[in-house]
């Protein structure tokens, strides 16, 4: 007994440190059973509570390897009205505490200490932690306190007994509120969040009730922006505290800044009286007379932002039932706020995703199904994504049983804008048909329908017309902005690229264009591209370019290859050329022979 | 450990034992083990002056008990106190000792 410690706790808490050892069980044991046996408890409720301290006290010291037997083991009890409980912390590694405590075999000689604690006690609860472990067994008690045997004590020390009891309920009750208040405001919010318009209603409105509960009067949410690194006022009680934001790896900053020294330490900063807000500290706005904490918003390791929360000395008292409060609140908020950031980006995936099947799926009902057929001319066509939807297409239309209308152009960007552009101008196009033997005229008619919106957009389409007239054996050629078209004849000279005056549409109001016209001879290869085609690159950078398309023509011209034909060995030529690099742009192409 | 060993023909009597616990189980069990010559085959403890008793004392009865079953003995306990024979019954011991109640 003489190595044991003691130390009374309120006079209803026993504490005793004891040395590691089978030997110093009894006696410690045994000085607990003393101290519940001054304060009334009966020979059952004794029996009990010292056979479940033995054997808590001998687990505890079986458990304790060489190296950490200096520290001793503490027990407790502690005596309320309604219970009585023991608690042993021991400093050892700690064990498995089964999920089901059962007798073992009747044969076996050990494995009996669990299943008496929990046969005696009424609860038993096993905290492992990383440095001490504590086993807490609580027993209700057969009645409540006997006066029967106490002291006999004096008004004054009753008075002081019954002022501490009064302060421990008070603070209980406090607790208790607090807890209840922060729940609620958690459910009512959480089933409000659904209905939520914006994350930051919800964060002011949270955060006015953080305010109401802790009787604080302000609070400044700052949420980190993880690109630019900037802390900025996200939600604030008032105009006047949207501060400048904070910018994380400030230097100079970071001495005078609670806000930036709370992300730093990852701690609570307080400043809980009057003066100890650094004079130049962002957060001096609220007055030298303010008191307050600020909180980093964690969610698990991410710095979410900070949160300070303020009031004057005279009302704002942060009890560590209200700093729970905080902490719960704020937890709350680095929850809704990762899930509605994660919502927003999946919601944005989505559009992104739908927005590029709307495309596609315009772009495909540009595809021509069937090419017209006017005369002995021969026509085919290509046009293949390169996976962004991009505004390239190709049109061609019998204008009369000897004459046809050929369009080729390039919307300049990509995703549902350039689709619709693509699908207008192929309408007012197909609506000017009157024009077609003018194909200058006809695009600046198109230019002017469409000039206003292109402009509004900072679009622009390129485009190039060709109107094939049989009847008189030529061809009229005009051209917005788009590469040259080629042309090539069977006796095997090298082609001409054809690329009349003209700026693209949606750039000019009133643009002119050029037109020529060329002979339809027979054995004429013609050839309408864009540049996606010539931009074709090969694993070591170069282009597939125009002298080697000219060349290609030229190759098919003498032949006389059919424009079927021609289009396989052409995609069978970029393929080759462009062996595994992927495609950066679309290939558009039409065809024309006679 | 201070306790009473009696021979009366094939059984061994102990008494004045106060308590088995942690401290005291294994050489208790020791002891008596020691004590146990070949004509022996019988335990008798007597438990009326036991104050305590944990997993532990279990644990060398348990023991004792083996001996004796090896020498087709029994361990009978004698007068055990109210609560060390609610123990026994809560870990279900009596269903392998012998518990008489004896004058």
């Amino acid at each position: 007994m003489g190595s044991l410690k003691h130390e009374f706790i309120r006079g209803t808490a026993l504490r005793i440190a004891m040395p590691w050892g089978l030997a110093e069980v009894r006696p410690a044991v045994l000085a607990v059973r003393a101290f519940l046996a001054e304060h009334g408890l009966n020979e059952e409720e004794l029996g009990a509570c010292e056979l479940a301290l033995a054997e808590a006290c001998n687990n505890a010291v079986q458990h304790t390897p060489p190296s950490r037997r200096s520290r001793p083991i503490r027990l407790e009890a502690v005596l309320a009205p309604l219970a009585v409980e023991l608690r042993v912390t021991d400093h050892g590694p700690g064990f498995d505490w089964p999920s089901r405590v059962e007798l073992p075999e009747p044969e076996r000689e050990c494995g009996r200490g669990l299943f008496l604690i929990q046969a005696l006690m009424d609860t038993a609860t096993y905290l492992r932690g990383p440095d001490s472990n504590c086993l807490l067994m609580q027993r209700a008690r057969a009645e409540a306190v006997v006066t029967e045997g106490s002291p006999v004590r004096t008004a004054v020390e009753l008075e002081r007994l019954l002022a501490a009891d009064e302060r421990i309920i008070r603070d209980m009750t406090d607790e208790l509120s607090s807890c209840y208040e922060s729940l609620a405001a958690i459910f009512r919010f959480g089933r409000e969040q659904a209905s939520q318009s914006g994350i930051k209603e919800f964060c002011r409105r949270l955060l006015e009730d953080l305010l109401r509960v802790t009787q604080s009067r302000w609070h400044i949410l700052r949420l980190l922006d993880g690109g630019t690194g900037e802390l900025s006022v996200f939600t604030a009680s008032d105009p006047s505290l949207y501060l400048k934001p904070l910018q994380l790896g400030d230097l100079a900053m970071a001495g005078r800044s609670l806000e930036l020294e709370s992300v730093q330490s990852r701690r609570d900063v307080w400043f809980d009286q009057p003066g100890m807000l650094p004079p130049d500290d962002p957060l001096a706005v609220v007055g030298g007379e303010s008191v307050g904490l600020v909180h980093p918003v964690y969610f698990g390791d991410a710095l979410i932002g900070t949160l300070v929360v303020g009031g004057s000395a005279a009302t704002l008292r942060l009890t560590a039932a209200q700093v729970n409060v905080i902490h719960t609140f704020s937890d709350f908020l680095a929850i809704q706020i990762m899930n509605t950031r994660y919502q927003e980006e999946r919601v944005g995936a989505l559009l992104v995703a739908r927005e590029l099947e709307i495309a596609r799926h315009i772009q495909r009902s540009l595809l021509l199904r069937s090419l017209p057929e006017v005369g002995g001319v021969q026509l085919s066509g290509y046009c293949e994504s390169s996976g962004q939807v991009g505004g390239d297409f190709f049109d061609a239309l019998k204008i009369s049983d000897t004459s046809m209308l050929l369009l080729i152009s390039d919307v300049m960007g990509s995703g549902i804008p350039a689709a619709m552009f693509a699908v207008i101008l192929r309408g007012l196009v197909r609506a000017s048909v009157a024009w077609a033997a003018q194909p200058a005229e006809l695009l600046g008619r198109v230019n002017r329908l469409l000039f206003a919106e292109l402009s509004d957009v900072e679009m622009f389409i390129t485009a190039q017309l060709v109107h094939v007239d049989l009847a008189r054996n030529r061809l009229t050629v005009a051209n917005a902005g788009h590469c040259p078209l080629l042309v090539a004849g069977e006796e095997g000279r090298a082609p001409r690229a054809i690329s009349p005056e003209g700026m693209p549409l949606g750039v000019l109001p009133e643009p002119e264009f050029g037109e020529e016209v060329l002979p339809l001879e027979s054995g004429l290869r013609l050839f309408l591209y864009t540049d996606g085609l010539t931009e074709v690159s090969s694993p070591d950078g170069s282009e597939f370019g125009t002298q080697r398309l000219a060349d290609w023509l030229a190759g098919c011209a003498r032949s006389r290859m059919s424009v079927n034909a021609m289009k396989e060995n052409l995609l069978e030529e970029l393929n080759r050329f462009r062996f595994d690099e992927p495609l950066r742009d679309d290939q558009t192409f039409l065809i024309l022979s006679r | 450990m201070n306790i009473r060993l009696a021979i009366q023909g094939d059984t061994l009597s102990i008494g004045g034992i106060r308590e088995l616990n942690a401290a005291n189980a294994n050489a208790f069990r020791d002891q008596i083990r020691s004590a146990m010559s070949d004509t022996l085959k019988n335990i008798e403890i007597d438990l009326s002056q036991a104050i305590f008793l944990d997993s532990c004392g279990l644990g060398a009865l348990i023991s004792l008990h083996k001996t004796a079953c090896s020498r087709r003995g029994l361990v009978r306990l004698v007068n055990p106190a109210m609560p060390v024979q609610q123990i026994l019954e809560l870990t279900r011991m009596h269903r392998i000792f012998e518990i008489v109640k004896a004058a």
